[in-house]
């Protein structure tokens, strides 16, 4: 499996997950290096899925130290029954929740606000592509995917963004967020409809 | 969706083949790039329903549409990991003041309450004591009164015995 953001959660699984269940048996002794290797092996996508939801850059900086630390400080509760990525990205979401939750907005609108400065700023911190349209214009497209993306509600549009985006399975992101899978497959189904249409209908407004 | 059991079972084996597709795609995100890569029974089936086809088309379109925010996903700075691990090492600290906290609390107030317990033990001893006296005191003024009305007649021999024992005297 391909993922965008760094090595999908199946890719290598069985070797992966041995490891991580030895870092994590030893990071539950106290082994403070075994941890700082778990923070290095899922730094990526611990911000790949934060960044899915909450798109403010230091939100996500915030929230993904949050998750590492308490999930260290959790750890000695933690079974190792599911695997420790899949039980980091739960933490990690909702955490990301919480904030939403206190922020009392939607994930993505308060983002649509970013004056030029701040949007140029936050395009300079993206990787450079060789041929790209100018700032404004990914910025223009960067919103308008958010727009697009604000007719669905909060696990709807994580649940796209951990399929879509990070290239989560299934059966993942029905794990990570303790539901079903037929109802992953169901959500994901609707939320297409939705997105599609809004898409669709927006482009008739705008005549193109 | 088509009533045949076999078309139901079309339609969702065909759903749960679109959720396997990869993330990445050659070429343009069109649907009909995307039919290309199911397998056939599936790609047959896009041409006979309608509404897989429709589901196709929507699938599309998202992946489209969401393929710009993939490129511009957050990546931690090579500071994060010693970010976190001093983040851990100033909660541990913060918890462990927390508790030697509680405990230093409570030895600087121990004497403080040992002193002030003793006070109130010697005040309300004494307190204790004052009312003992008071009230003894207020005993004694008042018994000799009461005695005076219940005062008893020295034993001078009633009449009556007189004459029981001058009666026991006459008898032979």
């Amino acid at each position: 499996m391909t993922a965008k953001a760094g090595a999908g959660p199946g890719g290598g699984g069985g070797n992966r997950q041995g490891d991580d269940r030895e870092l994590v048996r030893r990071a539950q002794q106290g082994d403070a290096e075994a941890f700082e290797l778990l923070v290095k092996k899922h730094q990526g996508r611990v911000f790949a899925v934060a960044g899915g939801i909450l798109r403010n850059r230091e939100d996500v900086e915030d929230i993904a130290q949050q998750v590492f630390v308490k999930a260290y400080f959790s750890l000695k509760k933690f079974d190792q029954r599911a695997a420790f990525s899949t039980w980091l990205y739960k933490i990690t979401v909702n955490e990301c929740w919480d904030l939403l939750r206190k922020k009392k907005v939607r994930p993505l609108v308060y983002e649509s606000e970013l004056s030029e400065e701040q949007a140029t700023m936050y395009l300079a911190t993206e990787p450079k592509s060789d041929q790209g349209p100018d700032v404004r214009e990914r910025l223009e497209v960067q919103q308008q995917l958010e727009r697009w993306l604000d007719c669905l509600d909060e696990r709807d549009r994580t649940m796209l963004t951990l399929k879509e985006v990070q290239g989560f399975t299934v059966e993942e992101i029905a794990e990570i967020l303790g539901i079903n899978g037929n109802t992953v497959k169901v959500r994901l189904f609707r939320a297409r409809q939705k997105i599609a249409a809004t898409i669709r209908r927006r482009k008739r407004a705008a005549g193109v | 969706m088509s009533d045949r059991p076999i078309d139901a079972r079309g339609c969702t084996e065909f759903l749960e083949e679109l959720e396997r597709l990869p993330s990445g795609l050659p070429g343009r995100n069109t649907a009909e790039n995307w039919r290309e890569m199911l397998p056939p029974a599936a790609r047959e089936h896009a041409v006979k329903c309608a509404e897989c086809a429709a589901a196709l088309e929507d699938f599309a379109e998202t992946r489209a549409a969401m393929a710009g925010m993939a490129e511009r996903v957050a990546e931690p700075g090579p500071w994060f990991v010693s970010r976190v691990m001093a983040a851990i090492v100033a909660k541990e600290r913060e918890l462990e003041e927390q508790t030697n906290g509680v405990w230093i609390s409570v030895m600087r107030l121990a004497p403080r309450l040992a002193a002030f317990a003793a006070v109130l033990l010697v005040l309300g001893g004494t307190w204790a004591l004052e009312l003992r006296r008071a009230e003894h005191s207020r005993q004694q003024q008042s018994r000799p009164a009461v005695e005076g009305l219940f005062e008893t007649v020295p034993n001078t021999p009633l009449n009556d015995d007189i004459v029981a024992s001058t009666h026991e005297e006459l008898q032979p």
